[in-house]
């Protein structure tokens, strides 16, 4: 079995929204997956449901056949668009709580991530700029030997030389058996890394393809034909 | 998983509570000192009286902070760690979300056994210039001797069902706070409010309720007369009474945070 993710019918609602609608596809292992939208597309939404956040008001997800829960949480490793550690501990104290909860996560790792980037271990949470948190989180999550990665606007917030180190952590850190799902509208950055891309508008996948094929088919980069298919 | 979380809560909640144990210590001693110094007269005359002045409002102040930190430790910690941005942390933990409740409720519950036995261990220190120890249980053991026989059984019973009763309590109000912030944080922007206004909304159906429940059931309570009556009917039907509550709180606050989470 490749696959590590199975949407089908996929629908939630907010109040008198909705935000996505009857959603079904895949997810393959050893792939990098775009999840290209514009802004209330419905991107994080759907990160949210695959990480048990949000339940589905209709259809079915599921991750390595599970529904999502303890288990499955076990084996993605998500990146919320929101710095989420608590202020008050220390960077080591961050490493500490995620060594403690997933098996998968490996100390060394992070810590030669840490060193490459320069951050002091010792430092408080809140003493960092929102970039450098931006930075310990991701260290964090892709530290991880997980199934799934699930990156929900990784590199929003950080500068562009940040930016290319990310991307190359995400390329080297993941293991043939593990998908990345990355979602962003930063798409020139982050198209030499993806495998595939998954459009969705709306509350709907318009598209998902792989990029050779669209470069190939279309004979245009993901960033144009992003361009023209979400033109205001 | 539970005792990692336990051990996680604890390291998070320690670090404000304990530096507060550890004045009331420091204040403890201190007016001990002085206390005893008062014995010899005169030390503390005219300028120098503020000293014990300063010394006993800042052990009633530390007293106040105790019951105030550890209050803040339970709603705070609750509402910050599960509704907020940190909320994306904990939710994502391979965990289920009762063991977030489970382990929020049984720290809170430490840190508030913890803080009455310092307050206690402090005035007791203070306040009791020798300790007999052979005195304390020798009166205990006359209150014991003092029961008939045939009443025994029943007072070791009252005893049981009012710690079962107290525990009870405190599960409760915990309890009702957690609730309280689960529904709030089903509002948009205005979590805060809401959690206040769930909070009184709860207390409010709990006194209808509660009044319904005086007058229907005021006929079976007046024909008490004994002793046995509170340890066979009294504090059954109160235990009764706070475990469905209980149940009631947690199982809706589980429900609300595995089903209804809204995270901004």
């Amino acid at each position: 079995m490749n696959t590590i993710l199975e949407c089908n019918s996929l629908t939630k609602r907010f109040s008198n929204v909705t935000a996505l609608s009857n959603v079904s596809f895949t997810l393959e292992r050893g792939r990098i997956i775009g999840l290209l939208g514009p802004n209330g597309s419905g991107k994080t939404t759907l990160i949210k449901l695959m990480n048990g956040l949000l339940v589905p008001d209709a259809g079915t997800l599921a991750i390595d056949g599970k529904k999502p829960g303890p288990e499955t949480k076990r084996i993605v490793s998500y990146l919320p668009d929101k710095t989420y550690l608590p202020e008050w501990m220390r960077i080591s104290d961050t490493i500490e709580f995620y060594q403690d909860f997933y098996e998968d996560f490996d100390a060394n790792t992070a810590m030669d991530m840490l060193k490459r980037l320069q951050l002091d271990p010792s430092r408080r949470l809140k003493a960092l700029s929102k970039g450098t948190k931006e930075k310990v989180q991701l260290i964090l999550v892709m530290s991880r030997k997980a199934d799934l990665y699930c990156l929900d606007e990784p590199i929003g917030g950080v500068d562009p030389a940040a930016r290319d180190y990310i991307l190359n952590t995400i390329i080297t850190n993941y293991n043939e058996n593990a998908a990345v799902l990355i979602s962003t509208h930063l798409i020139a950055d982050i198209e030499r890394v993806l495998d595939d891309v998954i459009f969705i508008k709306e509350g709907q996948i318009t598209l998902q393809s792989s990029v050779d094929d669209i470069r190939m088919k279309e004979g245009k980069s993901i960033d144009t034909l992003f361009r023209e298919v979400f033109k205001c | 998983m539970l005792k990692k979380l336990l051990k996680h809560e604890l390291k998070a909640t320690s670090r404000y509570i304990t530096p507060i144990f550890l004045i009331l210590f420091l204040f403890t001693i201190l007016n001990k000192i002085i206390l005893g110094l008062d014995i010899f007269k005169g030390m503390f005359k005219g300028a120098l009286k503020i000293i014990p002045g300063i010394a006993i409002t800042g052990y009633v102040l530390s007293l106040i902070a105790i019951v105030v930190v550890t209050f803040v430790i339970l709603v705070v910690r609750f509402y910050k760690n599960l509704t907020s941005e940190e909320g994306y942390l904990m939710f994502t933990l391979p965990v289920k979300s009762n063991q977030l409740v489970n382990s929020k409720l049984l720290i809170a519950m430490f840190w508030t056994v913890l803080s009455i036995l310092a307050v206690i261990l402090s005035l007791f220190l203070l306040f009791m210039n020798e300790f007999d120890p052979s005195l304390f249980f020798g009166s205990i053991r006359e209150i014991w001797e003092g029961i008939p026989q045939a009443s025994r059984g029943n007072a070791v019973l009252l005893a049981v069902e009012i710690i079962v009763t107290v525990i009870l309590t405190l599960i409760n109000s915990i309890l009702q706070i957690y609730v309280s912030i689960a529904i709030g944080q089903l509002f948009n922007g205005h979590k805060l409010i809401g959690s206040f206004g769930a909070y009184i909304g709860i207390n409010l159906v709990l006194q209808i309720l509660f009044t319904i429940a005086v007058a229907v059931t005021g006929v079976v309570f007046h024909s008490f007369n004994d002793i046995r009556d509170i340890t066979t009917l009294f504090f059954p039907i109160l235990i009764v009474v706070f475990l469905v509550i209980n149940g009631i709180y947690y199982g809706l606050t589980n429900y609300l945070l595995t089903n209804k989470l809204n995270l901004e």
